[in-house]
């Protein structure tokens, strides 16, 4: 069993009165593939949204390396810092790839030689140097994706967020982000992923948490696990 | 026809030889219209995002209102105006009618509405995901608000120039409240208004042809604006 870096307790949340949310207990593993899945509308969405405290509306503890999370600007901002998150269709902001890749450096006021050596070195590690100049509209799907997988790598991330990465990837692509995610988690980065893909479960799942109707139906190693 | 060509010949002469009369129209019409342009964004760019994202009440009544006065006829306007600054009005010991002052003020209020509008309508098309992308980029509250205003910059960029060609091409404010007045208060329109009736119809159609240029120009900056918000 790996260690926890990421741990949930007692989450509640409401939308128009109506509980959309209930979790008694969630554990991410520090350095493992960790799969979210569940029907659509179970809450997935909604519960990456309030781990990675891109949400901070909700009734519950959030437990970061053992320690209990303020959900303070301040604090949720500090914890926000150390992760990164990649939606499916994520907003690419206005201009060329570069500037996009860069934006959560500037935002963290690196100075600006570090940042262009920063966005050289992932640029070249994804194969994406001859896009930089580029604008989004100018992308495919697999290349659009590998630009927002840089820009969430840049900060060197403890956790990566994913929402149903391979969502419109053909296969080639899919089998690419896939052994990219496999590297990463053998370089320390702790991965959250929500897929609905059956062959990305079977072949890179180390953790599972199934939920249903906004609660954990099951939770555990995905060996060990009947689903 | 030859008085068409004529008249022409002699537009194109005034054009060319920068005659000072025509220059100080050009003039007067370009000064009051930055001016009146960069005052409506003083106070129609924060209202915009205002009423784009704060929710409250009467909310959707002023959304109304602000739609029903992007196509307020300028004589209203002028008039509604008139009636405050002229002597007997509520402004009338400020001496502003028939003043660049008081043009200024009509125009700003002509174009205020064009402005909130369009300003509430490009913030109102950023994505809602940009916010959450924003905070999961690690974005303070003040990076995310800079980030909202730059994603919405070529619509913010477009409010301003479609409101500038507004302004420009108004006769309505610029007669009632500047009064026509030579070498003070005379623009573009009212000119042109003017010495057609007079019959210096040369002169009349060389402002036409600058008024046309800038149209022409603002158009072409419009559009890049424009073919630039989908990079």
């Amino acid at each position: 069993m790996k260690n926890i870096i990421l741990e949930a307790n007692n989450i509640k949340k409401c939308y128009d009165k109506e509980h959309v949310l209930n979790i008694e207990n969630i554990k991410i593993y520090e350095a493992a593939f960790n799969f979210l899945i569940g029907p659509n509308g179970s809450g997935k969405t909604t519960l990456l949204n309030i781990l990675s405290m891109v949400d901070t509306d909700f009734k519950g503890d959030i437990i970061y390396r053992g320690q209990k999370v303020k959900k303070d600007k301040v604090d949720a901002l500090k914890l926000r810092r150390k992760f990164s998150l990649i939606w499916q269709n994520t907003y690419l902001f206005k201009g060329t790839i570069a500037k996009k890749i860069e934006l959560p450096l500037k935002l963290r006021q690196v100075k600006t030689k570090e940042i262009e050596k920063k966005v050289k070195n992932i640029a070249k590690e994804l194969e994406i140097s001859h896009l930089l100049k580029k604008s989004h509209n100018e992308l495919s799907g697999g290349e659009r994706q590998k630009a927002s997988i840089a820009r969430a790598l840049i900060t060197n991330p403890e956790i990566l967020f994913i929402d149903e990465p391979n969502n419109s990837l053909d296969y080639e692509s899919a089998k690419y982000f896939n052994n990219l995610f496999s590297k990463l988690i053998d370089e320390g980065i702790t991965i959250l992923l929500i897929t609905h893909d059956l062959y990305q479960i079977e072949h890179y799942a180390n953790y599972i948490t199934l939920l249903d109707q906004g609660k954990v139906i099951k939770t555990g190693l995905y060996e060990e696990m009947d689903i | 026809m030859d008085y068409i060509l004529s008249a022409l010949k002699d537009a194109i002469n005034l054009i060319l030889s920068l005659d000072p009369e025509v220059s100080n129209v050009v003039g007067t019409s370009l000064k009051l219209s930055l001016t009146s342009t960069f005052l409506a964004a003083l106070f129609g760019i924060p209202l915009g995002i205002i009423v784009s994202k704060i929710d409250f009440k009467g909310k959707y009544f002023l959304n109304t209102v602000l739609n029903t006065l992007l196509s307020l006829p300028t004589v209203v306007l002028g008039l509604f105006v008139y009636s405050i600054i002229s002597r007997r009005g509520v402004l009338g010991e400020w001496g502003l009618l028939f003043t660049i002052r008081g043009i200024i003020i009509g125009q700003v209020l002509l174009i205020i509405p064009i402005v909130v509008a369009l300003v509430r309508n490009a913030i109102h098309d950023i994505d809602e995901k940009m916010y959450k992308t924003a905070m999961s980029l690690g974005a303070t509250d003040s990076q995310k608000f800079r980030l909202l205003i730059s994603e919405a910059r070529y619509g913010i960029i477009g409010a301003l120039i479609t409101s500038f060609g507004r302004v420009i091409g108004e006769v309505g404010v610029s007669m009632m409240i500047g009064g026509n007045i030579k070498g003070f208060t005379r623009t573009i329109t009212t000119a042109i208004a003017m010495e057609t009736n007079k019959g210096r119809f040369g002169f009349a159609l060389a402002l036409g042809i600058i008024l046309l240029s800038i149209s022409f120009i603002i158009n072409f900056i419009l559009y890049f604006f424009q073919s630039g918000e989908s990079k």
